[in-house]
């Protein structure tokens, strides 16, 4: 086996079945993916393509009708393999009567996380998740974004090696969608594997090393960002500073080059810049009130 | 081992904080303190004996509601919630967690059984000493002794099932053996209790009159005495120990004084109880047994709560329970549905049926043979039912602890490898 692969998949299949045992539902047609240690990797797809299906099937949650999957060298159903992982589910789904610090330490109890080093890595995660202020309430009274931060502490307590993170981002908001980000982008710089899955194509964009895209239970595409979307014939060119006459002469060039100019517009920068730069000068203003 | 603690104590965790667990204490609290003001129709002993059956009644029943919902509920709504899927992606076997659980039900049911035995611990105690002050006696335990051996002596007596008939005026007699008479004050007082069904050609107004002739081997002494038996009132007789004079055995030989006057016995319808015990110790044995029909319970559900739906769960484990405690009844209704055993003359349905036809063979395989298999597959709970000897004041024999204990084991070692088996295979999606 080689060692550099963290996930591999032959023909993986699931088929879901009635409880009487006769409408099937194909939810994953044949999987073949391998994915390397160290990378960030993306699976996406529309609703329903299977992503979910295939996370639980990696994790041994279920079982797959027909074909094989390997995580971090061993069978799904390794249970020692799992103090390697973490995961976040889709849904937050917890204990509602614990609060911040309890579920966090119910986890690292079953992981056998000695008590100091447990406590510490608490307080970091809650701390990194943003949940200081809301530590001691019960996760009942959590709002779904809240929820989600937690999640995501909770996949982490057991410093794992893989990171599997279904829908990451969903329900956060632009900042906590640009921490989550970074906290993912943090992980591969210290060498761990993550996989994700989402539909939300700008976060995949924005960190994944490697993406495949899954319809209605298929791989459709697997490959890096770039191979995939790079169009060999089109550049782009971004200035600044340039009066308007020199726009028009830069387009009859370009013409004059039998180029074709496809769009001129003024960058408008993206909703989630602006909706940073807002939280930051709050930030800066409440500390000054302070 | 770790991993079962944490996860047994997140269980009452759950249990504490969704207040479910100070739900029943308090219904159960609260029944048993309406014990004290039942009114009561008889002497101060007859005021403690209700008190002691309804409080074992009341913690029998929360008890096992308790059991039932607790357990039944909470890994379906473990796994509902999607809770679940997120533990087992976690280095925990699937084993683990449901022994994790089942130890975190005994924690809950374990409060549960403590609170309200104390709190009714307490309440008898304090009843038994008002009724002191009233000059009426304290808490009474005292063993029963079955007969050693039944014989019957003189003419051939009808024997219908298993109950023989003897005719008084001397011609026949029961002659009752009875071994192991012991006690560590001679002077406590032996009682005996005929249970006999009656029948005379003659007619009496309260009963007829059995005579009862007690004899000790070692002394030579002999006593007699005659009380009366009434068609459904059992005979009592209260003697002083100082009879057996620690011989340990005691022969007692029964009859109808007159002729014309019959008893019907079956090999256990004379009973002698004696000794003194002491009431806490058979109080705990009360609560230990008691406590292995909730294990029993807690089992049964957790094996439900592996392959069925919360509700579906629940009503499992009633339906469990509620046949548990009739499962004698289930196998008298199977042989009444047995259509195979029809008389020659019978008419109608019932000699249409004398044929095996399709409908017979249907009704003896859809109705007969599942109920007879289920009341031998379900616990008989009647094993667990400490009531009747509390409101007899008997001492409940070791024999019936091990007996319920055993029940609990052997159940155990059936449900839980099912259990274990099925949810291992069982998805999280
Ligand atoms: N427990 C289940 N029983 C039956 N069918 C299921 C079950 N879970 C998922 N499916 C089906 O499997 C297919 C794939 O579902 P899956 O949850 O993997 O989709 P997904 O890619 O995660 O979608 P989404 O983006 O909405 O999360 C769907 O058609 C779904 O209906
Ligand atoms: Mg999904």
């Amino acid at each position: 086996m080689n060692n550099d692969i963290a996930i591999r998949t032959e023909d993986l299949t699931k088929a879901y079945k009635s409880f009487w045992g006769r409408r099937k539902i194909l939810a994953l047609d044949k999987l073949n993916i391998a994915i390397q240690k160290g990378e960030i990797f993306g699976l996406l797809g529309p609703n329903g393509s299977g992503k979910t299906t295939t996370l639980k099937l990696l994790l041994g949650l279920i079982t797959p009708t027909d074909g094989r999957a390997y995580v971090l060298g061993k069978s799904t159903n390794d249970v020692a393999i799992k103090s390697k992982i973490g995961f976040l589910p889709e849904e937050s789904c917890f204990y509602r009567f614990l609060n911040a610090d309890e579920t966090l330490d119910f986890y690292g109890q079953l992981f056998r996380i000695p008590g100091k080093e447990r406590k510490l890595r608490i307080n970091r995660l809650v701390e990194q998740a943003g949940l200081e202020f809301a530590r001691k309430r019960p996760l009942r009274q959590y709002s779904k974004g809240m929820l989600r931060r937690i999640g995501i502490a909770q996949a982490l307590i057991n410093d794992p090696d893989l990171v599997i993170l279904d829908e990451p981002t969903s329900g956060l908001d632009p900042i906590g969608t640009r921490e989550t980000k970074d906290i993912i982008l943090a992980l591969k710089e210290r060498g761990k594997t993550v996989l994700l899955c989402s539909h939300l194509l700008s976060d995949v964009q924005d960190i994944c090393d490697r993406v495949a895209i899954l319809d209605k239970g298929k791989l459709q595409l697997a490959g890096t960002i770039d191979e995939l979307l790079s169009s060999k014939n089109v550049v782009e060119i971004l200035i600044r500073n340039l009066p308007d006459e020199a726009i028009i002469e830069v387009e009859t060039f370009i013409k004059e080059k039998k180029g074709e100019v496809i769009s001129i517009k003024n960058s408008s920068g993206t909703l989630e810049d602006l909706f940073l730069k807002i939280h930051a000068a709050n930030i800066s203003n409440s500390k000054t009130d302070v | 081992m770790q991993q079962i603690l944490v996860i047994a104590r997140q269980t009452f965790k759950e249990a504490v904080r969704n207040k479910i667990l100070f739900v029943f204490i308090i219904l159960g609290l609260t029944t048993i303190c309406c014990s004290v003001f039942m009114p009561v129709v008889g002497d101060g002993r007859e005021k403690i004996k209700i008190v002691e059956s309804m409080c074992f009644r009341s913690i029998t029943f929360f008890g096992t509601l308790a059991a039932i919902l607790l357990s039944a509920s909470s890994i379906p709504t473990d796994i509902e919630n999607g809770v679940l899927s997120t533990v087992t992606t976690k280095p925990v076997q699937r084993t683990t967690i449901i022994l994790g659980k089942i130890i975190g039900f005994i924690y809950i049911i374990g409060v549960l059984l403590i609170v309200m035995g104390g709190v009714s611990y307490a309440l008898i105690k304090f009843t038994a000493l008002k009724q002191s002050h009233q000059g009426n006696s304290e808490l009474m335990v005292r063993d029963q002794f079955d007969p050693d051996t039944l014989q019957i002596t003189g003419e051939p007596t009808r024997k219908i099932g298993n109950v023989s008939w003897i005719e008084g005026g001397g011609k026949g007699s029961s002659v009752w053996k009875f071994k192991g008479l012991y006690s560590k004050d001679r002077n406590d007082d032996l009682e005996i209790k005929a249970d006999f069904l009656v029948e005379s050609k003659k007619r009496y107004d309260w009963g007829i009159p059995v005579n009862i002739k007690i004899i000790n081997h070692v002394t030579g002494k002999v006593l007699t005495e005659s009380i009366e038996i009434s068609r459904n009132k059992p005979g009592l007789l209260r003697l002083n120990g100082e009879s057996l004079e620690g011989s340990g055995e005691l022969t007692i030989v029964v009859s109808p004084e007159n002729s014309g006057d019959y008893i019907g016995i079956s090999s256990d319808s004379l009973r002698v109880f004696f000794g003194k015990k002491s009431f806490g110790y058979n109080f705990l044995k009360g609560l230990t047994i008691i406590s292995f029909q909730f294990f029993l319970m807690v089992i049964i559900a957790v094996l439900g709560s592996t392959f069925l739906s919360l509700p579906v769960n629940i009503l499992f484990c009633l339906f469990v329970f509620f046949c548990g405690n009739i499962t004698d009844f289930m196998r008298d209704l199977s042989t009444v549905i047995n259509v195979f055993e029809t008389h020659e003359h019978e008419h109608g349905l019932s000699a249409l049926m004398k044929k095996s036809n399709v409908f017979v063979i249907l009704l003896d395989y859809v109705i007969r043979k599942p109920i007879l298999l289920l009341s031998y597959i379900l616990p008989d709970l009647r094993n667990f039912s400490v009531g009747k000897y509390f409101t007899d004041g008997i001492n409940i024999p070791c024999k019936t602890v091990f007996m319920s204990f055993g029940y609990a084991v052997l159940y155990t070692f059936f449900c839980l490898p099912v259990s274990f088996v099925v949810f291992k295979r069982r998805e999280m999606a």
